[in-house]
């Protein structure tokens, strides 16, 4: 190899050594403001429903500020190459996702959507070659939230809210209609999907129970 | 502007997956046609390679290598041209942001073509051929790139020549001038490996490579020694060696059905011919 073949290497290879090492830095905060925020939020298994929006209140200030950390590294890759570094943070990013999801649906009751899921996380449409988020991250993030809300379902009851299991149903039933509608390759997303009709089965056992025991106050009678 | 609004109905879930279904669809399907035209590639690289393999081997007569090195550069040139079209042919499929979502899909027939490509510029040039020669192979007549170049799938590439280096020096032994051919081939093979050497800790791939690299490199290297062993025995210059090997395969050619038709001196039906046995 001529010397100027190994300098263009050598260029070529110190420039991505340090977008990763640079990528890396950042990634590391990211991921700790992911991990903050699952904490706080794991919470929601011992909170009251009365209780939930103080513990929102808490959560949502972390999860704002990821913005910094999205804005940061959209500034560091290189225009066009997202998909070469995307797997970096996609944890961390997916982790993010679900939390924020997991926010929207215990105050509204609704699904976040992935421009919504963008804009609170930072990422703004026009670092679109660099820095986005995926369709992929976006539905590993709703599939968390899936599991999630199961766990919640049987917790939820534990707690004396006899209401929550049978709005959980109809929501990852819709969910998982939605998913339905895919057509996935035999990766991770695919078995990750799999997963979600167990989280169904669950809840689907909690209503049950709740129904006819004649707990939850819609199947009571009118007094 | 207004804000993303979340999906509160079920209608809307469904919508939103529809959109989903219908990115993943696509990006899944130019996948699919990626890697059907990947193997294309793959394969008329390895043809190509098979036919420069030939084309320095075929002719025992032709002892002057800088010829057989054209004649063989020459003979590839429409070949790598119609690969170079196959990828022109993908520039759309891998515009912007696409080509690093998909680098994965094309990789293997890039590094066939890159070994294909630069085994050609080694029998023509006796050289490597650098990063930017393949890039500017990989470009339109205005040097505008069909796709950016992976640096890894350089490497790879090359990496892989090796073992075609090999192949070819130990082809080239028995031949007239072979040694030294193999011998060039060696050294040559041996800086490669030290130039990859310092380039392994950022690509694993690489590393695996270069194991098979000291392989052939060690084949290529028990060749030459074996033959200078040899030679040592005899006092003569290797070109005359190399001669009187010729001659004595000339002549059981001459009195078998194998060997050159050009080193026939007798007519078929001579009384040497085995045909009834």
């Amino acid at each position: 190899m001529d010397s100027d073949n190994l300098e263009k290497i050598n260029q070529i290879l110190d420039a991505d050594v340090e977008t990763r090492e640079r990528i890396k830095e950042h990634v590391t905060e990211f991921d700790k403001k992911a991990r903050t925020l699952s904490g706080i939020l794991n919470r929601i298994h011992s909170t009251r429903t009365e209780q939930m929006p103080t513990l929102l209140d808490i959560a949502r200030p972390v999860l704002t500020s990821c913005q910094e950390t999205t804005a940061a590294l959209a500034d560091i890759i290189p225009p066009h190459q997202f998909w070469k570094w995307k797997d970096m943070w996609s944890n961390s990013l997916r982790s993010a996702v679900f939390s924020a999801a997991l926010i929207e649906y215990l105050q509204s009751g609704s699904l976040v959507s992935l421009p919504q899921a963008a804009e609170i996380l930072g990422i703004k449409t026009d670092w679109q070659d660099r820095f986005t988020l995926s369709v992929e991250d976006y539905l590993h993030g709703v599939i968390n939230l899936v599991n999630e809300l199961s766990r919640l379902a049987v917790n939820a009851v534990t707690l004396g809210d006899f209401d929550q299991p049978i709005k959980i149903s109809l929501f990852v039933k819709d969910v998982f209609a939605g998913f339905s509608m895919l057509n996935l390759k035999n990766d991770l997303l695919r078995r990750r999907y799999d997963s979600l009709k167990y989280d169904i089965k669950k809840v689907e056992e909690v209503v049950y129970d709740v129904s006819l025991r004649k707990l939850a106050p819609s199947s009571k009678q009118p007094s | 502007m207004t804000s993303p609004r979340t999906l509160t109905s079920r209608d809307s879930i469904l919508h939103a997956f529809g959109r989903f279904t219908d990115e993943l669809d696509d990006f899944n399907d130019r996948r699919e046609r990626l890697i059907k035209s990947s193997r294309d590639i793959t394969n008329l690289s390895k043809k190509l390679i098979f036919l420069l393999h030939r084309t320095v081997t075929e002719d025992p007569t032709e002892t002057d290598d800088r010829l057989l090195g054209l004649r063989a550069a020459a003979r590839a040139k429409g070949k790598l041209q119609e690969i170079q079209s196959l990828f022109a042919a993908l520039r759309g499929e891998l515009a912007g942001d696409r080509f690093w979502h998909h680098q994965r899909n094309i990789s293997p027939g890039l590094q066939e073509y890159i070994e294909a490509l630069s085994f050609a510029h080694y029998l023509e040039h006796r050289t490597l051929i650098s990063y930017d020669q393949v890039q500017a192979t990989l470009s339109d007549p205005d040097g505008a790139p069909f796709f950016p170049l992976p640096l890894e799938d350089y490497l790879l590439g090359l990496a892989d020549l090796t073992g075609e280096l090999m192949r070819f020096a130990i082809a080239a032994i028995p031949r007239r001038g072979g040694r030294q051919k193999a011998s060039d081939v060696c050294s040559f093979v041996r800086a490669c490996k030290a130039d990859f050497e310092r380039l392994t800790p950022h690509f694993k791939e690489l590393r695996k490579k270069q194991h098979v690299t000291a392989q052939s490199l060690e084949k290529i290297e028990d060749a030459t020694y074996a033959v200078v062993v040899r030679t040592s025995e005899y006092d003569l210059p290797p070109e005359l060696l190399d001669d009187l090997v010729a001659q004595t395969l000339s002549r059981a050619a001459d009195h078998s059905r194998f060997g050159e038709e050009t080193s026939r001196k007798r007519p078929r039906d001579s009384v040497f011919d085995d045909d009834d046995d």
